[in-house]
């Protein structure tokens, strides 16, 4: 498929106020996003990810570089009749309720009374809104009001969603639901680029990341790769704690929650590692390729990478 | 056009939810607590010092809702990202100001003519005079209201609150001092820098003192059709330059 989303070597600087004295926001930022998948967007905060988005919306516009949106151009407003956006922490107007609102929203994207009343019974129903829908969106608690952004940016069934934090303020069951739906999204062929600070639901859904550290793009690939340990082996054994305690000295591991632990093993000592743990009166429970979280990738390349 | 509709219409309900239209019942007193200090004038007098203090208080109440509905306008809707939700969408930001403005400008007429409708109720119901030559003073007063609502959008795309406030109270008393205090200055010939900004002011910003026919509506007779239309092209010009101004601004700013 042709790429969703391209952006070219794209910086930008903001003026500081009362000062001729420029900050860099982002520099010489690269991404590629294909169709139908999940690109997940990471970086600590001040990283420049809401930056990199909103030079995608045309909300900002770059000092350099240049890239393009569904085959379009930046800032070519056709292409926004197929993307939804949903901003960090959204805030709406609060007289409206979710069907108002959801109804005022469709009017930019062209569906007439009849198809924006069905199309935004359905969103309710699918972000778990129903039950309130009558109440204006001033009385939502912040996860309903998440929910309901979630609904207005999927009201004209785009192609390509762009999502800025899209769990932030959503308590585990919503946050679970909105993973759901962006799979399912995905399952239908839609295009999701979202940012977010939750390494474990980007590591859990997308299918590529980039990390981006002081306005610079620092990684960039295949969520599968980029986690892949090349010459190391995961070895599993039981134990938890007690396994690190006892294996640290031969491999670095971690304890897992389910009372297990796994260590990153180069593979010509895989066979003296799993001596060991069997010595130590440990169980051996997988040998599978060298991995490691993306935590542990985050943590390496942002630390590593130089703040 | 689709847009830029529902744009509006989101202004004018915003602007009810607001309750600016209580302004209008809040007026309606205060021209009722007017009348009982009507001088003991003859009858044709009172109701030309009725109708001239009606239109130059409604004037006064246009202004500051002019304010009122389009200071922040922008500004907030860009500090709360609302503003995000909708140019995501395919709406230009040209679409996005004019249905603004457009929307402001609804909401004045709608309340103006109330207010009309109250001043021309009040007239007959104390007098027996009935005076639709009000709403020609009406008209001037909300073309006024449309030039400081166009100069409070225009600044709110770049600035906040309270510098759009203080703004505008400057815009306000320079464009009404036009035809006195500084015709007056260029003509005594002022010099240096104190004349160059005389002229530039004097030429450049609009004499909103043209819009207020109060007083010649008050004896009855109103501004003429010729002077109406006159004043309403003026507005126009004015509207749409500093509109565009705002639209080129608008179109700058990063979000």
């Amino acid at each position: 498929m042709d790429a969703a989303i391209s952006l070219s070597h794209i910086s930008k600087e903001y003026r500081l106020a009362l000062s001729r004295k420029r900050r860099p926001a982002i520099v010489d930022v690269s991404v590629e996003v294909g169709g139908g998948e999940i690109y997940g967007l990471l970086g600590p905060n001040g990283a420049g990810k809401t930056t990199t988005l909103k030079v995608l919306l045309g909300l900002v516009r770059p000092d350099s570089g240049e890239g393009s949106l569904l085959g379009r151009p930046l800032g070519d407003r056709t292409a926004h009749a197929k993307l939804g956006f949903l901003p960090e922490e959204p805030y709406f107007y609060g007289f409206m309720t979710a069907e108002k609102g959801l109804a005022f929203y469709s009017r930019f994207l062209g569906l007439d009374r009849k198809e924006a009343a069905v199309r935004a019974g359905e969103l309710i129903d699918l972000v778990g809104l129903q039950r309130d829908s009558h109440l204006s969106i001033d009385k939502f608690s912040k996860g309903m009001v998440q929910r309901f952004g979630l609904a207005q940016a999927m009201l004209g069934d785009p192609e390509l969603l762009i999502l800025d934090e899209p769990s932030s303020g959503l308590d585990p069951v919503g946050q679970k639901e909105v993973r759901d739906i962006l799979v399912e999204l995905k399952r239908r062929g839609k295009t999701i680029f979202l940012s977010s600070h939750q390494l474990s639901e980007v590591e859990k859904i997308c299918d590529s990341v980039s990390i981006v550290n002081k306005g610079k793009s620092v990684k960039a690939g295949k969520v599968s790769e980029l986690l892949t340990i090349t010459g190391f082996k995961q070895v599993i054994v039981s134990g938890g704690e007690r396994a690190v305690e006892a294996l640290s000295s031969l491999a670095p591991g971690s304890a897992l929650p389910d009372g297990e632990a796994a260590f990153n093993v180069p593979e010509d000592e895989v066979f003296a590692f799993v001596d060991a743990a069997r010595d130590a009166g440990l169980e051996l429970m997988s040998v599978t390729t060298g991995h490691r979280s993306l935590e542990e990738l985050f943590m390496e390349t942002v630390e590593g990478g130089g703040r | 056009m689709r847009n830029v509709l529902a744009l509006s219409w989101q202004v004018v309900r915003d602007a009810a939810r607001r309750k600016v239209f209580y302004v209008v019942f809040l007026f309606g007193i205060a021209v009722v607590a007017l009348s009982p200090l009507l001088p003991t004038f003859e009858l044709g007098l009172k109701a030309q010092f009725l109708r001239d203090v009606s239109l130059s208080l409604t004037s006064l109440f246009a202004v500051v809702l002019a304010v009122i509905l389009s200071v922040g306008q922008i500004s907030s809707e860009i500090d709360r990202k609302t503003v995000y939700n909708v140019l995501s969408k395919p709406v230009s930001r040209f679409e996005y100001l004019l249905g603004k403005y457009i929307g402001v400008l609804v909401s004045l007429a709608a309340i103006l003519f109330v207010m009309g409708l109250e001043i021309l109720l009040l007239v007959y119901l104390r007098l027996s005079v009935f005076t639709p030559i009000i709403f020609e003073g009406i008209f001037a007063i909300f073309l006024e209201a449309a030039i400081i609502s166009a100069f409070c959008i225009c600044l709110s795309t770049v600035t906040s609150v309270p510098v759009n406030i203080l703004s505008v109270i400057l815009f306000y008393l320079v464009t009404h001092l036009k035809t006195g205090f500084l015709h007056q200055q260029l003509i005594e010939g002022v010099k240096g820098i104190a004349k160059v900004f005389s002229w530039a002011v004097y030429y450049v910003l609009p004499n909103l003192e043209n819009f207020n026919i109060s007083q010649r509506v008050g004896y009855g007779h109103g501004a003429g059709w010729l002077y109406m239309l006159r004043i309403t092209g003026y507005a126009l010009l004015f509207m749409i330059i500093i509109f565009g101004i705002g639209v080129l601004l608008f179109r700058r700013r990063n979000l």
